[in-house]
């Protein structure tokens, strides 16, 4: 006979030190061996949500739930799992039955106000986050969630505030930081935003949303610089044809175009951390990013080349064609640098 | 009988003395004439060098104490005994051992005691571990509380009651106590405590680590050269103090060259794994570390190996659990005390995760020094072919082509990849109904099959050397990450 206490002792440890497959073995065994106990089915859910296999912590939870169904802590569980399957609406369910099981825990309220906005109920997430202010205003991820919740709602002076209240109460709280960079993104203010992902890392190096949010940014940066080449490029297409002017002029150009592209480029890289710059190198140095940057310039340079050595005679004929062969070399590009991003 | 032996440094000399225990009994003396088999001085220096070599084998142990408990030597035997109970508290033959009343057995009942009485003892097979030898027209002793000695209906003097406490006394002067001023702590608690960190001799030397040249010279330089050489330590100020932190992907031969580095400064090994540490904060986290550290000093000179460090020195800020967090607080007063002037407790550990360490752990004076174990070279991926291959029915095999397919991939890799070849080629030879050679198709098969596990380690490590390496701990890793373009 497996003596119970001990061993869910040593579990408890395992998770406390994020080894959730050794967790999860050893609980494995435990409920195999002693199935009746709802805290062992409780720890294997959170073993095997740690492990990211959300499905069986699902199935873990729901036997938990079985076994102890007076208990908010499965429903808890269950709704995390459900989330992290995209299962909404059940999450929402398992989240208010937790919560009408302990309506005095703060942590009940907070997963109702994360299946809300998962679920994308809005009403419900902000009364969640509300109830959970009053009941622990000074826990960090009580503001954390509520700066969420007013982000989603559009809020964003709201959601700063609650971020930066979660900060106050918790220097090192990576996700806090880490929001606070989405909601400059959503300001267009692209340098503080990878500051923010930039100290977020700093935080937790292991947590890979945080360098991949980082990578988002310079995606969309070098997206946008492609955007005003490409227009500028078909501005100045039409310049020969209305203004009349020679080839040596329009090379001149059309180079001039590419170094002012170039050096505002570098320009806005030099002004970003340091750590943010080596990773514009990786990226650039990437497939994809370089593959859309050859099509954007090929793109661009054919249509000069055909405007710039056409007689002028033919210009009006070859001049749509530069047109499109501008605008193609855009859309390719943008969809070869949101296949990058999606990634 | 040698398979069932733990892979020891030598089995070879077990299997000889065994076999010569059992199959010639004629080596052992001739029994003299006051009934007493003694056995020869050879047998019992083999079997000593066997127990050396091979320290946890409780059966020979038991058998060695028998043998010396039948020569006199009482004291020896009494150690031996001890030693059995450390590792197996609730032996019976060791226990049975102990109530061996001290003194020689009795004579024989028939005077003189040649003839069939000699002959008998003779070609007697020798005595089950842990019964006495079985004297001419005398029954063997009777277990405790058993009164029926000597033939039915005949009167036997009682047998003296046995002294318990002379024998608790005896042992206790043999084995020092594991805690000072506790010298009535409970033997059982302190058997288990020793028994969970067993300190070993490490037969490993750097020289059987393939390839990995850079790793060698950083260990030479940093640790083993200043240990070997104390006075030019001294001359040019080298401090010692603290530990090396061997850091890098997992199945890479952290753990391995920790024994390597055990073995060439002639130091005994404990090791102190992740179920070790788990075991530890179920219960007196604290009393659990003092006591590793403390069985560390007293098998000085001891390297103290804590693998998966990241475990018993999380981040405290990370750790909710307050024993754990306890924990910490205590292995950094121990580290303190080692640096302080223990000599002999060469302190080495190994992580997959250096950034889950608390940075208290990494200060100067505890591991303050660290050593990236990256994935193994060329030479060294050559080495694990060899070594995983060697006992398997290979033909044909280019080592150099393998080591080269197989860049980027752990020794664990490597080791898969060869499982996976074996299994090729036994499904096949299974089909074919013939056994056939494993050939170089079927391990350029595997590799193509197994894929390096090490990429998500290198991803985490990267954000690692691209936003937290203040200080520059983890320059090493950041200048190979961007001689691979990962960074």
């Amino acid at each position: 006979m497996i003596e119970l206490g001990p061993e869910l002792a040593r579990a408890d440890a395992m998770l406390d030190m994020k080894r959730y497959d050794q967790a999860s073995g050893l609980l494995s065994r435990l409920v195999a061996a002693q199935p009746e106990s709802a805290r062992a089915w409780c720890l294997l859910a959170r073993a095997h949500l740690g492990g990211g296999r959300h499905q069986q912590a699902v199935d873990a939870a729901n036997r938990a739930v079985s076994l102890d169904p007076s208990d908010e802590w499965p429903h808890r569980l269950a709704s995390n799992a459900l989330l992290h399957t995209d299962n909404y609406p059940e999450a929402l369910r398992a989240g208010m039955e937790a919560r009408r099981l302990a309506p005095g825990h703060w942590q009940a309220h907070i997963c109702v106000a994360q299946a809300a906005l998962g679920a994308r109920r809005l009403d419900i997430a902000t009364a969640a986050a509300t109830q959970a202010r009053s009941l622990a205003p000074n826990e960090p991820d009580v503001h954390f969630l509520s700066g969420k919740v007013s982000l989603a709602a559009g809020d964003l002076d709201a959601a700063r505030a609650h971020q930066e209240r979660a900060l106050a109460l918790d220097p090192a709280h990576s996700g806090a930081m880490n929001e606070l960079g989405r909601i400059r993104l959503r300001r267009h203010d692209t340098r503080g935003a990878v500051r923010h992902f930039i100290r977020a890392a700093r935080v937790s190096p292991t947590e890979s949303v945080y360098s991949r949010n980082i990578d988002v940014v310079i995606l969309r940066t070098v997206s946008r610089m492609i955007y005003i080449f490409t227009l500028a490029a078909l501005l100045l297409i039409w310049i020969p044809v209305v203004a009349h002017l020679g080839r040596f002029p329009f090379a001149i150009g059309f180079t001039v175009l590419g170094a002012i592209a170039v050096g505002a480029f570098a320009w806005m890289v030099l002004r970003l951390p340091p750590e943010a710059r080596m990773l514009v190198r990786r990226t650039l140095r990437g497939r994809r990013a370089a593959a859309a940057l050859a099509v954007a310039v090929g793109g661009v340079a054919v249509a000069f080349v055909a405007v710039a050595l056409v007689p002028a005679s033919e210009l009006p004929q070859i001049l749509p064609i530069a047109v499109i062969a501008t605008i193609g070399a855009r859309i390719g590009a943008f969809a070869i640098l949101r296949g990058a991003a999606r990634r | 009988m040698c398979a069932r032996m733990a892979p020891a440094a030598s089995p070879a000399p077990y299997c000889l003395t065994l076999s010569l225990l059992h199959l010639a009994p004629s080596l052992i003396h001739p029994t003299p004439p006051d009934g007493r088999m003694e056995p020869d001085p050879t047998v019992l220096a083999s079997l000593r060098k066997a127990v050396e070599a091979m320290p946890d084998d409780v059966p020979l142990r038991v058998h060695l104490a028998t043998l010396l408990l039948r020569a006199g030597q009482r004291d020896e035997a009494i150690r031996q005994v001890g030693a059995v109970l450390q590792r197996d508290p609730g032996n019976a033959e060791a226990l049975a051992l102990l109530q061996e009343p001290p003194g020689p057995p009795a004579a024989a009942t028939e005077p003189g005691g040649t003839g069939p009485a000699a002959s008998q003892e003779a070609s007697s097979p020798p005595a089950a571990a842990g019964q006495p030898p079985a004297t001419p027209g005398r029954p063997p002793a009777a277990p405790p509380g058993n009164r029926k000695a000597g033939s039915p209906g005949r009167e036997e003097p009682a047998a003296p009651e046995y002294d318990w406490s002379q024998a608790e006394s005896e042992l206790r002067d043999v084995l020092p106590p594991m805690f000072v001023g506790s010298e009535g702590t409970n033997s059982e608690a302190a058997a288990d405590a020793a028994d969970a960190y067993d300190a070993e001799p490490s037969t490993l030397k750097l020289a059987d680590v393939a390839g990995m040249a850079q790793v060698k010279d950083r260990l030479e330089a940093a640790f083993l050269a200043p240990m070997r050489n104390p006075e030019l330590r001294k001359l040019y100020g080298k401090n010692l103090r603290g530990g090396l932190l061997l850091y890098g992907p997992p199945g890479c031969g952290k753990t391995f060259i920790a024994r390597a580095v055990a073995g060439e400064l002639g130091a005994r090994f404990m090791a102190v794994s992740f179920a070790d540490i788990i075991d530890m904060f179920v219960g007196q986290s604290e009393r659990n570390i003092h006591e590793l550290f403390e069985i560390a000093r007293r098998n000085a000179p001891c390297v103290l190996f804590l693998d998966e460090v990241d475990a018993i020195g999380q981040k405290r800020s990370q750790l909710r659990n307050t024993p754990m967090r306890s924990a910490v607080n205590q292995l950094l007063l121990e580290l303190d005390d080692v640096g302080g002037g223990n000599e002999g407790v060469f302190l080495l550990a190994a992580t997959n995760h250096p950034w889950d360490v608390d940075s208290a752990l990494r200060r100067p004076g505890r591991f303050d020094r660290t050593l990236l174990v990256l994935p193994p070279d060329n030479a060294a991926r050559e080495g694990v072919f060899r070594y995983h291959l060697r006992e398997r029915p290979v033909a044909g095999i280019n080592l150099g082509r393998l080591a080269k397919l197989t860049d980027g991939y752990s020794g664990a890799d490597i080791a898969h990849i060869c499982e996976t070849a074996s299994e090729r080629a036994l499904m096949d030879s299974i089909h074919r109904g013939e056994a056939r050679m494993i050939g170089q198709q079927d391990l350029e098969a595997a590799i193509s099959e197994v894929k390096p596990s090490l990429g998500a380690w290198f991803d985490t490590a990267r954000n690692v050397a691209l936003f937290a390496n203040e200080g520059g701990a983890y320059d090493d890793l950041a200048a190979y990450l961007k001689k691979r373009r990962l960074i």
